[in-house]
């Protein structure tokens, strides 16, 4: 059971850095529906550059930058030129695996045995991980699971008690406003796109070079809309986030586990791997009320 | 009169060629009101824009204080002292009073006491019953009003614009509007506020700036004009306008349409409508006066069908239609003009013809061998053209090319063909030019003397007052009164419409 717990914790690290990045970037007006390809490619670049250089900072910060290409792409097309979020997210998913493995393929050529790196090390906090139960589960986790302690509070209070934090939600609920308030709404949009973009690279990274040690194109795996759903559940907020990475955070460590023992008596394994995304629609269905962002994929045009 | 506090000077804008404003120079002086005043469309709201820094100025140039400026973004227009509020609020309506307030007016981490506090006390300074924990959501319209001064004002504005400030209140909330205007450029700060109400200029106004086409058509102190004058000056020519006289007593006794004691429950829980019984006659105008959002739509929408009472019967000459769907009811002889025209009037992007026949797409009478006959549909797209004088050079043309007045007049002219029997007009005249209005309350009165009934939801009291042979109010989902036109004064009606009841209000206005 810890370390069911335990691997919840893990494998919700990058759903939550994905779901903090779409609440805040939502907040704005802007789905990034372009997650699932952030993820993607930043857990391509995360494997690349950590594979090359023989040191994960440098992945993380190569996936970072991929994140940010991506988000930009994204946020250009969307915000400057206009266009459809939904379509823009979609198609650039679709261009995203056909980039990453092309790349790849490039690079690597076709290796015979899969091409390893050494995932994160997890770091035992001295006297927090020895308290009993807590501290196995919360405190013997990797450095990025420490990040995003402070990372999901962090973004709470940065929503809800800052004055940047004001502007976004404000440029989601009434774009208007911002923009009679002085402030540039395209800009501000643009930026927590870009910002998401850095959060999704360094999510996508943690699948490749975070815990499994290598790359395949399927890494990501539906996982960036995942943390778009969690979004959507968690209300577009970061308290509701943590809830719902960590309800799906569960579930993927119960697959992960089953998987692990080789248990495929009671309930064939593939059940598991298949609740996250069975709880997804559940749980968007029988929701009743939600808080969207009023303006949310609603492209803003000033005439003039 | 010393240097002017602000000055334009020669401000030309266009929109892709279009004139938006040409040539328009006008100043401000310290503590004056200004009233700047002009049909729809005239320019008004586009030369504020221009001052305010929303839009960018092609020629021309802007001075303070005698010397020129340059304001490119409405914070550059803030810092100095310019504040505009906008005809269609921008206030955020899922934040409080205090979010909304400091929105782009704080910097870091926001002390949320120190600033309700702060808010709380200006509020009193200017006698604003406002409580800064509020979500604008819930507040009424002229409250929202409310917390957009109070925004200005914590800006530490000299200059306060406004568009069309009073269309959406009370004729009381009005007055209270007003007297706030008074006290504040009684303190040396000025106000310009656009409107197309005469009555308004009159009784507050310093000055008046007349426009007319983008371009500025007069210029002059209130003590020296007056109401003809400035209606001249803004049409640019004379209206026969319809006044009672025109209009012969409704003979007609026979009932057409009745609600009774019908209730329509929102979602939330709050009743939209609450126990409303009214009767319509055959040729009869009934007047549904009241500030929007008072139940007005759901009224329009039970009679034609869009949505379904909670309690309560609707009948049509008789027979219970309360079950009967809005296809089922465009059959019997039920028109809908809504408000909305460009949402729910028409779709922008067809033709005219085509928009003709949107709600009688599946009738026999537009069909050749299972296919729309275009020819007859054109032919009758063009007739309609004509009729209601629709400037557009033919049937094909597309919705959107067309100004308001004429989008409004397709919707009219379907939904009059539509309503053989009863048509709801849900203000339709709102947004349009003096001529277009004009126009509208021809056909409005041709079909009346025709027999049929309408139904006329205003928030225009003058189009209440001009048009209806009975006045309903409505407020919050409630009927205040039923009466004939003749029975009620502006005074009386504007209080049956802040709420009061029928015997109250004798009362208070005799």
């Amino acid at each position: 059971m810890i370390y069911l717990l335990s691997v919840t914790i893990m494998m919700g690290t990058p759903l939550l850095f994905g779901a903090l990045a779409e609440v805040i970037a939502e907040r704005t007006g802007m789905m990034v529906t372009a997650i699932e390809g952030i993820f993607l490619m930043g857990a391509w670049a995360g494997f690349v550059g950590g594979y090359l250089s023989g040191s994960l900072t440098v992945g993380f910060l190569a996936a970072m930058l991929a994140g940010l290409l991506v988000a930009g792409l994204y946020g250009w097309i969307c915000i400057y030129l206009n266009q459809h979020q939904v379509v823009t997210g979609v198609a650039i998913n679709l261009l995203v695996v056909g980039l990453c493995s092309f790349l790849h393929r490039v690079i690597f050529g076709v290796p015979i045995t899969p091409l390893t790196v050494n995932p994160l090390a997890t770091i035992p906090i001295p006297l927090l991980s020895k308290i009993p139960l807590l501290g196995e589960i919360l405190f013997n986790q990797n450095i990025l699971t420490y990040i995003i302690y402070l990372l999901a509070p962090f973004s709470y209070f940065m929503l809800y008690r800052t004055s940047i934090g004001l502007t976004i939600r404000s440029a989601g609920e009434n774009p208007e406003a911002v923009d009679v308030a002085g402030i540039n709404v395209l800009k501000v949009r643009f930026l927590a796109v870009l910002l998401a973009g850095v959060m999704g690279g360094v999510a996508g990274a943690f699948y490749s070079i975070g815990f499994l040690g290598m790359f395949t194109t399927n890494i990501i795996g539906g996982r960036g809309w995942i943390a778009f759903a969690i979004c959507f559940l968690g209300n577009w907020n970061p308290k509701g986030a943590v809830i719902g990475t960590l309800a799906f955070g569960f579930a993927e460590a119960i697959a992960i586990y089953m998987q692990s023992i080789g248990n495929s008596a009671l309930f064939p394994n593939e059940l598991f791997i298949a609740l996250p995304y069975i709880m997804t629609i559940v749980l968007t269905i029988s929701r009743k009320s939600f808080s969207v962002p009023a303006k949310l994929g609603v492209p803003y045009l000033k005439e003039n | 009169m010393g240097t002017a506090f602000f000055e334009l000077r020669g401000i030309s804008k266009y929109f892709a060629k279009v004139i938006a404003n040409k040539d328009v120079s006008f100043s401000i002086q310290r503590g004056e009101v200004l009233a700047l005043l002009g049909e729809n469309g005239a320019g008004k709201s586009t030369i504020m824009k221009i001052l305010y820094g929303l839009y960018k100025a092609d020629e021309g140039e802007l001075l303070k204080d005698g010397k020129e400026i340059k304001i490119d973004s409405p914070k550059e227009a803030m810092e100095l002292g310019i504040s505009m509020i906008q005809q269609h609020f921008s206030l955020v309506p899922a934040h409080t009073v205090t979010e909304n307030i400091i929105l782009g007016n704080v910097k870091g981490v926001i002390d949320y006491k120190l600033f309700r506090e702060e808010i709380k006390r200006l509020a009193e300074l200017y006698g604003f019953e406002l409580n800064p924990n509020d979500y604008i959501r819930d507040l009424a319209v002229g409250v929202q009003q409310k917390v957009e001064i109070l925004k200005a004002l914590y800006q530490k504005t000299n200059l306060l614009i406004m568009d069309e400030p009073t269309a959406v209140l009370t004729p009381q909330e009005a007055e209270n509007l007003m007297g706030f205007v008074r006290d504040f450029t009684a303190q040396g700060n000025s106000v310009i506020f656009i409107t197309h109400k005469l009555k308004e200029v009159m009784s507050v106004a310093d000055r008046i700036i007349v426009m007319r086409a983008g371009r500025v058509y007069g210029d002059i102190k209130r003590a020296e004009t007056n109401e003809l004058e400035l209606s001249k000056l803004m049409i640019g020519r004379d209206l026969n306008w319809v006044t009672k006289d025109d209009r012969q007593e409704s003979l007609d006794q026979e009932v057409r349409l009745e609600i009774q004691h019908v209730t329509v429950q929102e979602k939330t829980g709050v009743p939209a409508l609450k126990d409303i019984s009214l009767t319509l006659h055959k040729g009869e105008i009934l007047g549904i006066a009241g500030v929007s959002g008072n139940g007005q739509q759901e009224l329009c929408e039970i009679v034609c069908g869009a949505i379904l009472p909670t309690k309560g019967r609707v009948l049509l000459d008789g027979e219970d239609i309360t079950e009967r769907k809005i296809r089922a009811r465009i059959d019997l002889g039920i028109g809908y003009v809504p408000a909305d025209r460009s949402s729910d009037g028409m779709i922008m992007d067809m033709s005219i013809a085509e928009n003709m026949l949107l709600k009688s797409s599946y009738d026999k009478k537009w069909q050749k061998r299972g296919f729309i006959d275009k020819e007859k549909l054109n032919q009758y797209a063009l007739q309609e053209i004509r009729d209601y004088s629709i400037k557009a050079p033919s049937p094909e043309t597309i919705a959107r090319g067309l100004s308001g007045g004429n989008q409004q007049k397709v919707v009219l002219a379907r939904e009059v063909g539509n309503g053989e029997k009863v048509i709801v007009f849900d203000q339709p005249t709102r947004g349009l030019d003096l001529g277009a209005v004009n126009h509208i309350h021809q056909v409005i009165l041709k079909e009346r003397a025709k027999g049929k009934s309408v139904l006329l939801v205003s928030t225009e009291l003058a189009e209440i007052f001009a048009l209806s042979d009975r006045i309903a109010i409505l407020y919050k989902g409630e009927i205040q009164g039923v009466f004939k036109s003749a029975e009620l004064t502006t005074e009386k009606i504007g209080l049956l419409m802040a709420g009061f009841r029928k015997g109250e209000v004798s009362n208070h206005a005799g």
